[in-house]
């Protein structure tokens, strides 16, 4: 609205809005404007938080309970409302950096509302990050060149060593038992709203479009170094053996989302019974398992699901849109019943499969440790190289002759076969590449939790993989890893609020949907 | 024989019930192209606002015939609040969105209601009892039992499909539903407003939702949070079955669904435990061969 504004008045006195406007902004009359948001934020970050000391030790730093008592050594969720204070100050920061404030110090003063506490910095803080959000301006990121190689490597490899410590940051952010620390859940949240902050500053200032550019263009440098800083994650914080464990859980269900968005993302083929794939690879390598090694287990596993791909793509040639979501459905949950039910006494029915050993290859079990390094690290490591391989799938199918016609597909299937592309059988193709990742992620599913039951593919894991794609952005190389993390390490993290987990996630369902329909990661 | 007879019998009760909520996905995709999963979330809710009614509303010990009504006044008052929340809330900002984004709010608000009822509801983590209307009596056919309240859902849900129908035909609020269904742009024109039309659609489903939950709750006599899916997922089977945006195919295809669960538990292989199986083989078959449904007309070409 005011662009269209000023654009109708520059005709008359147009030099002299601008100079004005640019005076404006030298003056920074604007600059003061955020002053105040960000003094509340500060005052908020360094007054006490809670009115008396809570059970369970001093929540969450023991700083908590004093005023001012030693400003410089705030730690925690504190020590982030001053950065994001102080960040708030930089022009194009004070949005983002506001939301940031308003996710912690909601997430804090909610949670020791509900322990009975009253708040003092927690709602001077929340004060302090609506002013900012509300006087913050959204414009338009800065677009900054691409610099010589000289530069690209360290900037690439800062970039990526940043996005190790994020993740790894955010994954032992809240601890990991609930009986040492009974804030963790609380604590995982409040992470969760200053990395969400962080990540906005950094767009605000075009340095994400930036960097994923560059790295477009360095792809197998970053590729490599990514690859690189994903192995090293075992060094950080978060190597320990628990960590390990959910990190390649996580891994799995990433694998698994990566398939679905080729199904889903690339060839816009809809499907509600995704994880049946899943399963179907679980129990193949389950029911292997003791009679042949890991290699021709997984082998078979991807072998049977991208088979049952191919049998539930077919119905694609005849129905297409809504009609082949509730098909797909329908073989989920097919699949389902057979396993609840121990169809040829190939899955166990209610006792499940258990038992299944651990991978192991030149002698080693995967699930020891190795030298220094903790027990898991093998399935992490093995994880994300299926990962890896899975993105680089995705990527270069994108980009093919193949990725295109699916792209052609998903926007208008009549004109893709006017235009010559065969739509049926680039259609089964998907169904068939897609099912193929997911048996192979099951393969792994199997082997590393070591027992494999039908209540693990269930209808809302295929709604969460569905989720995850979605909320990652379709057809995005790395949308579909950041929605399966997200996805399946908040369950992990949110467990004393497990008895409203489901109707969370139901909502925040909604919440993308209405607020960022194209997803986190969006092409 | 007896067994036969009996099946069908049981198979007629269910599908007359499905054929309620069959109803309400029928009409909301025929008129906005969407799959509303959590339809039988609200006939889940509606089940759970009767219950309310006769535990606390009600003086203990009201007979059926009393208790009834205020149950079925009170089913329909929660599926209706439910059913315009989810529509003003969560549907309607994403009119014109991406044609995913309202099949995953649907899936989300399926979840989200599932959830609110599990968690705050009281004793809802398990089934509940239904009280049984006509003091558990039973018509004697021969060899074959029925149950009044079959027998009242068998004569009641035609009859509410029946007056659906006509209403449709013939009122014109009936008359702007099918020309926003036809062609919502042109409808607009004719000074259509699209959000009535598309609210009272909302509200017609869930009052048969309520309805169905009440006849469903009193014949089974037991509910939990899981009905509305299940039974959602054979009503939307039912409603394209019968060919999605048809009234009489919704009916039609929820009979076809409840006669094939329960002949199919009896007669076809694996027994009880893979009736439902039968249904979503039933359901490919029909879509792959004939996607339009029994009644429905063949779907042209539409982006």
């Amino acid at each position: 609205m005011t662009s269209t504004d000023t654009g109708s008045t520059t005709g008359v006195r147009g030099p002299v809005t601008r100079a004005r406007r640019s005076a404006r902004s030298v003056l920074s009359v604007r600059s003061v404007r955020r002053v105040p948001g960000a003094v509340l934020v500060l005052a908020g970050a360094l007054s006490p938080w809670a009115s008396v000391v809570l059970p369970g030790g001093a929540y969450p730093d023991l700083a908590t309970l004093h005023l001012f008592d030693a400003p410089h050594l705030v730690t925690g969720f504190r020590l982030h409302l001053v950065l994001l204070g102080l960040a708030a100050l930089l022009p194009r920061a004070a949005r983002p950096a506001g939301a940031g404030v308003l996710i912690i110090a909601f997430v804090h003063t909610a949670f020791l509302a509900a322990l009975g506490a009253v708040s003092f910095g927690g709602p001077v803080a929340l004060a302090g990050g609506a002013l900012l959000v509300w006087q913050g301006r959204r414009e338009p990121a800065p677009r900054w060149p691409l610099p010589g190689r000289a530069v690209v490597w360290p900037a690439l490899a800062a970039a990526f060593a940043g996005l190790l410590w994020l993740v790894s940051a955010t994954l032992t952010a809240g601890g990991q038992s609930r009986a040492t620390n009974p804030h963790g859940g609380a604590e995982f949240l409040a992470f969760l709203g200053f990395a969400v902050a962080l990540l906005g500053i950094l767009s605000a200032y075009g340095v994400l479009a930036w960097l994923s550019a560059l790295a477009e263009r360095h792809r197998t440098f970053s590729v490599a170094v990514l690859l690189g800083c994903a192995m090293l994650l075992p060094l950080t914080g978060a190597g320990t053996g628990y960590w390990m464990t959910v990190a390649s859980t996580i891994g799995v269900y990433a694998a698994t989302a990566i398939g679905l968005n080729i199904v889903v993302g690339l060839a816009g083929l809809l499907d509600l019974g995704y994880v049946a794939f899943l399963g179907i690879g679980a129990f193949t390598a389950a029911n292997l398992a003791h009679t042949v090694p890991f290699p021709v287990a997984a082998l078979a596993g991807a072998v049977a699901a991208g088979l049952l791909g191919v049998v539930v793509g077919a119905p694609t040639l005849r129905v297409r849109g809504d009609y082949l979501a509730i098909v797909t459905l329908a073989f989920g949950e097919i699949f389902f019943r057979a396993a609840q039910n121990d169809l040829g006494g190939l899955t166990g029915g209610a006792n499940s499969i258990p038992g299944i050993p651990p991978i192991t290859l030149f002698g080693q079990a995967f699930d020891r440790p190795v030298g220094a390094l903790p027990a898991g690290f093998l399935y992490y490591a093995l994880t994300v190289l299926m990962v890896a391989g899975a993105m680089a799938v995705l990527a270069n199918l994108k980009h093919s002759r193949t990725g295109r016609a699916w792209l052609a597909i998903s926007a208008d299937e009549d004109v893709a076969r006017a235009m010559g592309v065969h739509t049926g059988r680039a259609k089964i193709l998907a169904f068939l590449v897609g099912a193929t990742l997911a048996g192979l992620a099951g393969a792994v599913f199997a082997h590393k939790l070591g027992t494999v039951g039908y209540e693990s593919f269930d209808f809302s894991e295929s709604v969460t993989l569905l989720a995850a794609v979605i909320l990652g952005g379709m057809g995005t190389v790395p949308g579909a890893v950041v929605g399966a993390s997200l996805l399946f390490v908040l369950p992990e993290k949110l467990r004393e609020f497990s008895d409203y987990r489901l109707m969370l996630f139901g909502l925040a369902l909604i919440l993308i949907m209405r607020l960022r329909p194209k997803g986190l990661v969006s092409s | 024989m007896a067994t036969l007879a009996q099946q069908l019998v049981n198979g007629l009760v269910l599908g007359a019930l499905i054929g309620l909520i069959a109803l309400g996905y029928t009409m909301v995709y025929g008129i906005v192209q969407l799959i509303n999963f959590a339809h039988g979330e609200v006939f889940m809710a509606g089940a759970f606002g009767a219950h309310f009614a006769y535990l606390r509303l009600l003086p203990a010990g009201t007979p059926w015939y009393l208790a009834l009504p205020v149950m079925t006044g009170a089913a329909v008052a929660v599926s209706v609040a439910v059913a315009v929340a989810m529509e003003r809330w969560a549907y309607r900002p994403l009119r014109g969105a991406h044609k995913l984004a309202p099949l995953i709010t649907a899936l989300g608000v399926s979840i989200l209601l599932q959830e609110v009822v599990r968690v705050f509801y009281p004793g809802a983590t398990a089934p509940l009892a239904f009280p049984r209307a006509f003091a558990g009596g039973s018509l004697t056919l021969g060899p074959v039992l029925v149950l009044w309240t079959g027998v009242l859902a068998v004569v009641v849900a035609p009859l509410l499909a029946t007056g659906l129908h006509l209403y449709v035909e013939r009122s014109r609020l009936g008359r702007a539903m099918r020309a926003t269904a036809q062609d919502p742009d042109t409808a607009r024109l004719m000074g259509i407003d699209p959000d009535r039309v598309v609210l009272a659609t909302f509200v017609i489903g869930a009052v048969l939702a309520g309805a169905g939950a009440v006849l469903y709750g009193v014949h089974y006599t037991q509910i939990d949070t899981a009905i509305g899916f299940q039974n959602g997922i054979f009503a939307f089977t039912a409603a394209v079955l019968g060919g999605i945006g048809s009234i009489r195919g919704a009916m039609l295809g929820a009979l076809c669904i409840g006669l094939v669960k329960s002949l199919a538990g009896q007669y076809a292989w694996g027994g009880a435990q893979y009736d439902y199986v039968w249904v979503f083989v039933l359901l490919i078959l029909v879509l792959m061969f004939r996607p339009q449904g029994f009644l429905g007309r063949p779907e042209g070409v539409r982006a």
